[in-house]
């Protein structure tokens, strides 16, 4: 009995946090944004699937507890109805009264959407029922076991993950010839049912099949000698490198660029991870270096800059990069003392003041004021090179993409080198417990000051690079955002982790040009990002295992923490 | 012990940086008081600016030096928080502004809209606090911050897309257009009206901290967070408390910054907040005194000094670095003398 009141209100509960999230989403404009992008077209579109996953989510969350299978799943239908009760109540208050006025997003165009056209009391019906059902389906997925869930959830995403890749699949798909798997794939912008049906199957069954396929690989490669192995592991990173050498080829030239952004952000990403994951400094200046890396690449290469020197980009590069260190030295030198938070305040301050100065009147001689400087040379020197064997044209974001590549090869390879080096582990030290390291005889302000000047070479390589790619610089370039953008890539991916700054740019940089209709709401999922990692797992998606342990530290300590500390000092 | 060590790269650059500095204060002032560029009326009307921008900036810092207090945390979102007021309570004044009410009774109408303001702000507030900082008590420092630097985006892009990107311009009162004087001193209506009404919130916070239980709470907590606990206050409670309190005051901001400005919009929450929380530094953070005076000063600070620096060195439009001089401020203080003006050294 009181089992079953216990599970009536976290139901309700729930329903009442789906609901308004639902509300949430169909107000900001994420609802509409992505109203016309079809999943399976004529079944279902993206924007729809956002108005079911709250209910769906939380019903899988309410189901987690109580006992027997009919009542969590009544809880689940019961959080599903709540939600959509509140939906409801929402579209025919809506259809009674203009609230244009305040929220600019609820237009006729969202309600009519959402009603699915056919007027406010039977769409909140309709919307109603879908909502419960959707709670009874989260709540279903949580009740069966582990073996049923895993490939059904993995196919379902990989359903929504393949229909949001036409823009880029079908076009390209159309260029190699093959039109005719464009034509049985796609249709409207969206999967065709039968296509739909395919792709679930075959995630499903490559969910099943993969753990044992992997498996039984490392069990042959276990068995064989260690020669073969080494052989082994060679050959997977040369595959890794041709793949990479040839992905703009097969990616075209739309999603070249956007692997271009890709890899520029990973570059940043490297350097700010050596200062915020390495060293543990909070960087919020960090586009600082950015910016003077860009700035002063185009006043050395450009001809037609303050300068009038014109130097070839390779020539330029070893000032640059030691223009940056100096310029980390310089603002890391009086920070560095400070204490963590106040560290990140002083740098957000440094930061700010140079885009400032770079935007300023007073230094519009030097960097152009909001003009900036025109004319820088391509990376390279030329602007298109055929490379005769494979028949390969290189131009434009091609040809940025490969010394991009190279540089944050280079960028990981160091990173990685210092992570394990004496060096490396002094910052682990110092990031763990600083007065400990100083007391075991780390200098704690040389390797702060290097962690800095680290940082800011490899910021101010991005910033030659961005430069020569663009032709151009403006201030305009370097807000805030880009420290914050930078910061989300390392938290997403795990602090200290280098896989983890891949898999964070491609999420939060690729991601987003590929879905157009998201980049208005690029910030907004930048914030969400950084609260919900440091709430749910502070350790990234691809966590670093000293990092892991440090942050669950707490937990484990838990009656040592409690103790008043000297936390004011 | 502190004299006798090695002079290290660091303090070299240092005591460059203080040189520099005071040189160029002291060079800029000069030349430019000895042109004569500016006339002493306009000295004037620049000190009162700054003197109402500051008590803005005093209302704002309160909020962040109430939290430090309490959780020793910097709540970066507090700036959108600000902003969240002032934009909410602008369709409340938009309303009553075009049913004539504001017009017709302007002291009750504006003080509707400040209490709109003030109300969504702490609700906001307590969300914050509930949802993004209360499940982080007791992580390493730099998690809270990372999730208030998170909260900070979320909150001012989630009202751009709520309320829309464009910039929103307050109802003018004819009953604070013009001047009046003021000892002799001709001041802006509105800047007298922000002035005074800062003024006045900010003693209703002094008098809520001193000598309410709750605010003998407050300053328990802030002294320190386990006592306060065993003495039976439930620090959660407090803490939330504080919070609202802090939004209640971000929203009288919002608002009292409109009347200045004219205007609100989505992202105006940054540059306010770093600069709310550059003068709660200047004070000392955590004192409340401290804010105040720190927010006025940094005010006056920042409408007076790239006028009285810059101009000397024949700068081309000062005006263009006003931000760059809060932003010194900030860098300085926090390098030169973290504990604030009116704080002592900590552990020294």
């Amino acid at each position: 009995m009181n089992d079953g009141r216990g599970l009536l209100r976290r139901a309700l509960w729930f329903g009442f946090i789906s609901g308004a999230l639902v509300l949430y989403l169909i107000t900001v404009g994420i609802v509409l944004a992505f109203s016309a992008r079809n999943t399976i077209t004529g079944v279902v579109a993206l924007g729809r699937l956002m108005l079911v996953a709250p209910p769906l989510a939380l019903g899988f969350v309410t189901a987690a507890q109580g006992t027997g299978t009919a009542r969590r799943l009544g809880a689940g239908l019961l959080t599903g109805l709540a939600s959509g009760l509140i939906l409801a109540i929402f579209l025919v208050f809506v259809s009674a009264v203009d609230i244009r006025g305040i929220l600019v997003r609820v237009s006729p165009a969202l309600t009519t959407f959402v009603n699915f056209d056919k007027g406010a009391t039977t769409g909140a019906a309709i919307n109603v029922a879908i909502a419960g059902a959707a709670g009874l389906l989260g709540a279903g997925v949580r009740v069966m076991t582990a073996r049923f869930r895993r490939p059904l959830v993995s196919a379902a995403l990989g359903v929504v993950i393949v229909s949001m890749l036409e823009p880029f699949l079908y076009p390209r798909l159309t260029d190699f010839g093959l039109i005719v798997i464009g034509r049985f794939l796609f249709d409207h912008k969206g999967l065709t049912v039968v296509a739909a049906i395919v792709v679930f199957a075959i995630f499903a069954v490559a969910t099943v099949g993969w753990p044992i396929a992997r498996r039984a690989t490392r069990q042959r490669i276990a068995a064989t000698d260690p020669g073969t192995q080494a052989t082994i592991r060679g050959m997977t990173l040369l595959v890794l490198i041709l793949f990479l050498l040839a992905l703009p080829q097969i990616a075209g030239a739309f999603l070249s660029q956007v692997l271009v952004f890709v890899g520029l952000y990973t570059l940043l990403a490297l350097g700010l991870n050596i200062v915020v994951g390495y060293a543990g400094l909070l960087d919020l200046g960090y586009v600082a270096f950015y910016a003077v890396g860009s700035y002063l690449t185009a006043l050395l290469t450009s001809p037609i800059s303050a300068l009038h020197l014109g130097l070839p980009f390779w020539i330029a590069l070893p000032i640059v990069i030691l223009g940056a260190a100096l310029t980390g030295l310089f603002i890391g030198a009086p920070v560095l003392r400070l204490r963590g938070d106040y560290l990140a305040i002083v740098t957000l301050g440094f930061g700010e003041i140079s885009r400032i100065l770079f935007l300023s009147d007073a230094l519009k001689p030097w960097f152009g004021g909001a003009q900036g400087i025109l004319s820088v040379p391509p990376l390279l020197g030329v602007n298109h090179i055929s490379v005769p064997i494979l028949g390969w044209e290189l131009s434009g974001p091609t040809l940025t993409y490969y010394p991009l590549l190279f540089f944050c090869a280079v960028a990981a390879f160091v990173a990685y080198r210092l992570k394990y080096s004496r060096v490396g582990r002094a910052w682990n030290a110092m990031r763990e417990d600083e007065d400990v390291a100083q007391a075991t005889g780390v200098n704690t302000v040389n390797h702060k000051l290097l962690a800095f000047a680290l940082g800011a070479s490899v910021g101010c390589l991005g910033g030659a690079v961005f430069v020569t790619h663009l032709a151009s610089v403006f201030p305009g370039t370097f807000s805030i955002l880009v420290s914050i953008t930078v910061l989300s890539i390392i938290i997403l991916g795990g602090m200290g982790s280098i896989p983890g700054v891949v898999v964070g740019s491609l999420a939060l940089i690729g991601l987003p040009e590929l879905l157009r209709e998201f980049a208005e709401f690029k910030l907004l999922v930048y914030g969400g990002v950084l609260v919900v990692m440091m709430v749910a797992r502070p350790e990234g998606l691809v966590p670093d295992v000293t990092r892991r342990r440090e942050l669950h530290e707490a937990e484990a300590a838990e009656p040592v923490e409690a103790l008043p500390s000297s936390e004011g000092a | 012990m502190r004299r006798f060590r090695r002079l290290s790269i660091v303090d070299v650059i240092l005591l460059a940086l203080r040189v520099v500095v005071v040189v160029g204060v002291a060079v800029g002032s000069w030349a430019t008081l000895s042109a004569g560029q500016l006339r002493g009326d306009q000295w004037r009307d620049l000190l009162v600016f700054g003197v109402a921008q500051g008590s803005v900036y005093a209302l704002i810092a309160l909020g962040y030096t109430l939290v430090y207090g309490v959780l020793l945390m910097i709540n970066f979102a507090h700036g959108d928080v600000f902003m969240f007021g002032g934009m909410t309570a602008f369709f409340v004044a938009d309303a009553l502004s075009r049913a004539g009410f504001l017009e017709a009774n302007p002291i009750l109408g504006m003080t509707a809209v400040l209490l709109v303001a003030m109300f969504s702000s702490m609700v906001l507030a307590i969300l914050l606090e509930r949802l993004a900082y209360r499940p982080l008590r007791r992580a390493p420092r730099l998690v809270p911050l990372i999730t208030a630097i998170g909260a900070s985006l979320f909150i001012s892009n989630s009202v751009r897309g709520l309320y829309g990107e464009q910039v929103k311009a307050y109802p003018a009162l004819t009953i604070l257009q013009g001047k009046v004087d003021l000892l002799g001193i001709p001041i802006l209506k509105t800047h007298l009206v922000v002035i005074i009404s800062a003024l006045l919130i900010m003693l209703a916070l002094y008098w809520f901290v001193e000598r309410t239980r709750t605010g003998r709470a407050m300053r328990a907590i802030s002294e320190d967070k386990d006592t306060a606990a065993l003495m039976g206050i439930n620090v959660d409670r407090i803490i939330a408390v504080t919070f609202a309190v802090g939004g209640m005051l971000a929203g009288a901001a919002g608002v009292l910054y409109a009347l200045v400005f004219n205007q609100v919009h989505w992202f105006m929450g940054f540059l306010p907040g770093i600069k709310a929380f550059t003068a709660a530094v200047l004070g000392g953070i955590g004192n409340i005194i401290g804010a105040m005076l720190g927010g006025l000063s940094l005010g006056v600070l920042e409408s007076v000094a790239p006028a009285l620096l810059l101009s000397g060195f024949n700068v081309p439009s000062p005006n263009q670095l006003r931000d760059v001089v809060a932003f010194s401020v900030l860098v300085l203080v926090l390098i030169f003398r973290p504990y604030g003006i009116l704080g002592r050294p900590e552990g020294r």
